[in-house]
């Protein structure tokens, strides 16, 4: 199959609130990759990931940017939009459909992402920090993961967003702030979650001809997705995540490499427990042994502060985690570079879980 | 437009769809059958379950003890008065109904 490339990714400066619309937020990463990759205004597909329900969304952005593509529409997948987006872009462009694509994850803090009102099984306890907590418990349970071990989770990202200046969060917390935060569904408080915010993040993909010719393509080179239900009804078993592994599997056997060849990683901490699930799903840690994998230093985990630290703009996220591993792959971090980083995963997710995605980029 | 299921929430019952064919539950409520596709009506089913996780929501407006209550065949999220439970124990659904638009299924320990 021919390779897709990530020729250019940028992200916005995430905040509580923009007062921007979701056009002008989108518009903001998107010049700049249009700029820098010098593509211009000659883009073959635009995609925009958001859990806003604006009309035309993706045509509007097309218009203001001033492209006319071939194709053009919305993606929403709730938290798991952005790699979503992500993906069908790789599929138009490996099918030969398209030589490239730009996809913008955007979204408002307001936005109707934040809560699967659909979902009746959840009773009147139906925030995500609901269906969180109940893992966070689980986990515990089963394998003695401590509530210390998910606020070393908050502390590490929260550290690391201090280095990003597009990050919500740019105050460094202690282990004590996190544990004497704000109790909000046992165990979990309120530095063991995430926020809602405006924020946008784009990446420009290209074919392989395409890419061959720019000077730093970051290769999309596996992607795994698994869908098992909307409901948090449908979750399984409490302490692993089904569709992350499956998706983990897809993703490492397409690219053909072992997750111990992983040099980076984003990983979906909308709250720290799902981080800790996160290090076994992806195979970083045995089952059961995530909780004491925070302290490891092999592997740079959510280096531009993760979800906890950078914000939450749903329909963002996937498209700004990605945009954080290419930057560390071609080198251009800034502040928060990591050195010597050649392959790395990014592992999206929604609500509880019931959809995930996980890509292996490498350069 | 309002589901049967909600109908019958607001009135205190708790009846969900079950395939008129092939006896599935179809959780979350739904009028066609996911395992067959054939129709479903509206049953009362078991109030009992197992109690398989808990907590207790501090979240402004949410607050009280919640769990997951695996039913026979389905799971939903249900409400404790008190925090008095342990996982595994047996639970039964003592009321349910809607409340500012979102369902709520009150749960007891058995005695
Ligand atoms: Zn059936």
């Amino acid at each position: 199959m021919p390779r897709v490339a990530i020729a250019s990714a940028s992200s916005s400066q995430f905040t509580k609130e923009s007062g921007k619309s979701i056009f002008e937020l989108a518009c903001e990463p998107s010049i700049k990759v249009l700029l820098e990759s010098g593509i211009g205004k000659q883009v073959d597909a635009v995609l925009v990931s958001t859990c806003a329900t604006d009309q035309y969304s993706s045509t509007i952005v097309s218009e203001m940017l001033g492209i006319k593509p071939k194709v053009s529409h919305r993606v929403d997948n709730l938290c798991n939009s952005g790699t979503n987006a992500i993906a069908s872009a790789y599929s138009l462009i490996a099918s030969g459909l398209c030589e490239s694509a730009l996809v913008v994850g955007v979204e408002k803090a307001t936005s109707a992402g934040n809560r699967l009102v659909w979902d009746l099984t959840r009773g009147s306890f139906n925030f995500p920090v609901h269906w969180a907590s109940m893992f966070a418990r689980a986990h515990m349970r089963r394998y003695g993961t401590t509530e210390e071990q998910m606020a070393q989770v908050s502390v590490k990202n929260h550290k690391n967003a201090a280095k990003n200046p597009n990050a919500l969060f740019r105050k460094p917390v202690s282990l004590h702030d996190v544990m004497n935060s704000k109790k909000i569904a046992d165990p979990i408080k309120l530095l063991d979650c995430s926020a809602p915010c405006d924020g946008a993040s784009a990446v420009l993909l290209f074919s392989e001809k395409k890419a061959k010719k720019t000077e730093e393509p970051v290769w999309i080179n596996g992607i795994g997705q698994q869908t098992n239900g909307a409901s948090f009804a449908s979750a399984g078993d409490l302490t692993e995540l089904d569709t992350a592994r499956k998706a983990a599997k897809e993703a490492y056997s397409m690219a053909g490499i072992k997750p111990s060849q992983v040099d980076i990683a984003e990983l979906h901490d909308a709250f720290t427990i799902l981080e800790i699930i996160a290090y076994e799903d992806v195979g970083f840690a045995p089952r059961g042994k995530g909780g004491r994998f925070v302290d490891q230093d092999e592997i740079a985990i959510n280096t531009r502060g993760g979800i906890l630290g950078c914000g939450h703009p749903v329909g963002a996220t996937g498209v700004a985690q990605v945009t954080e591993v290419a930057l560390q792959l071609q080198g251009r971090a800034g502040k928060r570079q990591v050195g010597g980083c050649r392959t790395g995963i990014v592992h999206n997710l929604a609500a509880a879980g019931s959809s995930a995605t996980v890509m292996v980029l490498g350069v | 437009m309002e589901s049967e299921f909600t109908q019958h929430l607001k009135q205190g019952e708790f009846r969900i769809p079950v395939c008129t064919k092939c006896g599935k539950k179809a959780w979350p409520p739904s009028s066609t059958c996911s395992e067959c596709y054939s129709r479903t009506a509206l049953k009362k089913v078991s109030n009992r379950g197992v109690l398989v996780e808990f907590a207790t929501s501090h979240l402004r407006g949410h607050e009280g003890v919640f769990g997951i209550v695996q039913m026979d065949g389905f799971r939903l999220v249900g409400s404790f008065e008190s925090a008095d439970l342990s996982e595994g124990m047996d639970v039964r659904m003592i009321e349910c109904g809607m409340k500012d638009g979102t369902p709520y299924y009150l749960f007891a320990p058995e005695k």
